[in-house]
């Protein structure tokens, strides 16, 4: 029998959590069901859930069979997840189940309770209006019939109620000029998503910080990335890069500290949250 | 640039905001900040309480001013990067109209305090407490504060950062002329005369000052402690409220269960 001896909290266990906790809440199970299928405490399946315990093999294993989860490949994937979790420091990439690790980004930005984002060809997702969201998608998926465009859009659209929900995350966005300046979707779908940028910053949740092409050459211009914050003292800030064909988490502490040291030095450079505004106007009349 | 980016914000230079961020349990801190502040643990394992009880004596301190004495409008020098409990929150959950200016001289705390804590009836400068012109005559300072209403100033565990060949009484009496009657001042400040543990000589506590005073040398400022005598010395032309100038966690205390005393001096006056 494998014990997973963790030495702290990682993405991993964060994320074998996350699925235990979709699954038992797809099933409409408490948590003192599943703490009493595998002989344990509710405080312990709380652990679990949040990625806070290590716990054996055996249990892991015992709590997918109660949640119906038998299917060999599903019960294996899950398994090399957690396993994988021992592994001393990483740097994964799973291109071949992406949808699903979207999945759980969506779980950790969720369960988040501070996002610091940096975007330079995008407007931030979690900004995005319909008709944009449409447009990018249509750009990059030309195959995709209607209605797998329709279901990307309503995941989008499903993501963004985080930001009004009740005790909602901090956004605290930095965009390139050049993300506001690309007329996705052309000059009407860019007008509509401009001024819905507009609403966003004054949420009072939502701070957005415009790097100007004035600022010159700066150490992001190269990749966007994301940067996950949990309250809870033990959980480390979670460094989230999406490419074309996967993502990556990073979570061991000097490479999420370069993305830290970078996006300081992008907030500090970037125009003041209060100069946003009117950037903004500038960029609309100019369109 | 590049040069230009690390001479305003350079995280692998040990900075006394970030450490202070880490001893309060933040992780808004860099290895350099955590390599320092794990030596003055190492030195001072009260540390971690002496900055927490920095963080109670300043929401007492607000709530005071706020409640009792009527203050709505309030000057934050020093404010470092925010945490739980900012003076905004405190002062607007009594007085939805107060006023905050936040003040630092780094830039990271600034870019931080204006994208977390700005808002309506807040706003965070970025200028240096050792130049009061260019803080009471910065012009989001002139269209936020009325210098006819009195006005609350700040300097929560900053003054120990300004040694004496910089004229820290100088710096607060300049302030002090400009403030309108009925204003006040606070201050907590960073001592080695009380001891922060009951089996500890006074000696033993002299030498744990000097001890961490030398580690603040490898940050971006110098750290100087001072005496009972010397913190009082910063109220000159102010009318001490009482308990007058105490150890922090003995000002005012509330219900909660108190802390030995130590570490920081603390108190609040009143410009006649």
């Amino acid at each position: 029998m494998t014990e997973f001896d963790w030495g702290g909290p990682t993405v991993r266990r964060m994320l074998v959590g996350a699925q235990l906790r979709r699954l038992r809440i797809d099933l409409r199970l408490s948590r003192a069901e599943a703490a009493e299928a595998i002989r344990a405490s509710e405080w312990k399946i709380h652990r679990l859930e949040n990625g806070q315990v290590r716990f054996k093999e055996r249990d892991l294993v015992d709590l997918l069979t109660f949640y119906g989860v038998t299917e060999p490949d599903q019960v294996e994937e899950l398994l090399a997840l957690a396993a994988d979790a021992n592994s001393p420091g990483w740097w994964q990439r799973y291109g071949d189940v992406l949808p699903a690790w979207f999945r759980n980004y969506v779980d950790l930005e969720a369960a988040a309770t501070l996002i610091r984002t940096y975007e330079g060809q995008f407007i931030p997702g979690l900004l995005q209006t319909d008709d944009y969201v449409r447009a990018l998608v249509h750009g990059a998926h030309l195959e995709d019939s209607n209605e797998e465009v329709g279901r990307r859009v309503r995941l989008r659209m499903a993501r963004q109620t985080l930001l009004t929900r009740e005790q909602p995350p901090r956004l605290w966005a930095v965009v390139d000029e050049a993300a506001l300046r690309r007329p996705v979707g052309g000059p009407e779908v860019m007008r509509a998503q401009l001024e819905r940028l507009l609403e966003a910053s004054k949420l009072p949740n939502v701070t957005l910080q415009i790097i100007g092409f004035g600022a010159g050459a700066h150490p992001a211009m190269g990749s966007s990335f994301s940067i996950l914050r949990f309250s809870d003292q033990e959980l480390p800030d979670l460094v989230y890069l999406e490419h074309l064909t996967n993502a990556v988490y990073l979570d061991r502490r000097p490479e999420v500290e370069r993305y830290l040291d970078v996006m300081e030095l992008l907030c500090v450079q970037s125009e003041p949250p209060a100069k946003t505004e009117q950037f903004i106007n500038r960029i609309l009349s100019e369109l | 640039m590049a040069d230009d980016w690390t001479a305003r914000i350079n995280t692998g230079v040990p900075n006394p905001a970030r450490i202070y961020d880490y001893l309060l349990g933040g992780k808004d801190n860099f290895p350099a900040d955590r390599d320092v502040a794990d030596q003055v643990l190492d030195i001072a394992p009260v540390a971690r309480d002496v900055v927490e009880d920095n963080r109670a004596f300043l929401r007492r301190v607000v709530d005071h001013l706020t409640r009792e004495a009527g203050v709505r409008q309030f000057i934050d020098l020093g404010s470092g990067l925010p945490t739980q409990g900012n003076v905004h929150e405190i002062a607007q959950a009594i007085a939805p109209e107060a006023r905050v200016v936040y003040v630092d001289n780094d830039a990271m705390v600034v870019t931080h305090s204006r994208a977390l804590l700005a808002g309506d009836n807040t706003v965070a400068i970025e200028a240096d407490l050792r130049d009061p012109d260019s803080i009471l005559g910065h012009p989001e300072v002139r269209e936020l504060i009325d210098f006819d209403q009195p006005i609350a100033l700040l300097l929560m565990a900053i003054l120990h950062f300004v040694p004496d060949q910089e004229d820290p009484l100088g710096v607060v009496a300049r302030f002090r002329d400009r403030l309108p009657a009925g204003s006040y001042v606070a201050i907590s400040h960073g001592t080695r005369d009380i001891p922060v543990r009951p089996d500890m000589s006074p000696e033993a506590m002299t030498d744990m000052g000097a001890r961490v005073e030398k580690l603040y040398q490898l940050t971006t400022a110098t750290l100087t402690t001072r005496s009972h005598a010397q913190v009082e010395r910063f109220f000159g032309g102010f009318e001490l409220l009482e308990p007058g100038v105490v150890e922090i966690q003995r000002w005012r205390p509330d219900d909660r269960v108190p802390r030995l005393p130590g570490g920081f001096f603390g108190g609040v006056g009143r410009k006649p």
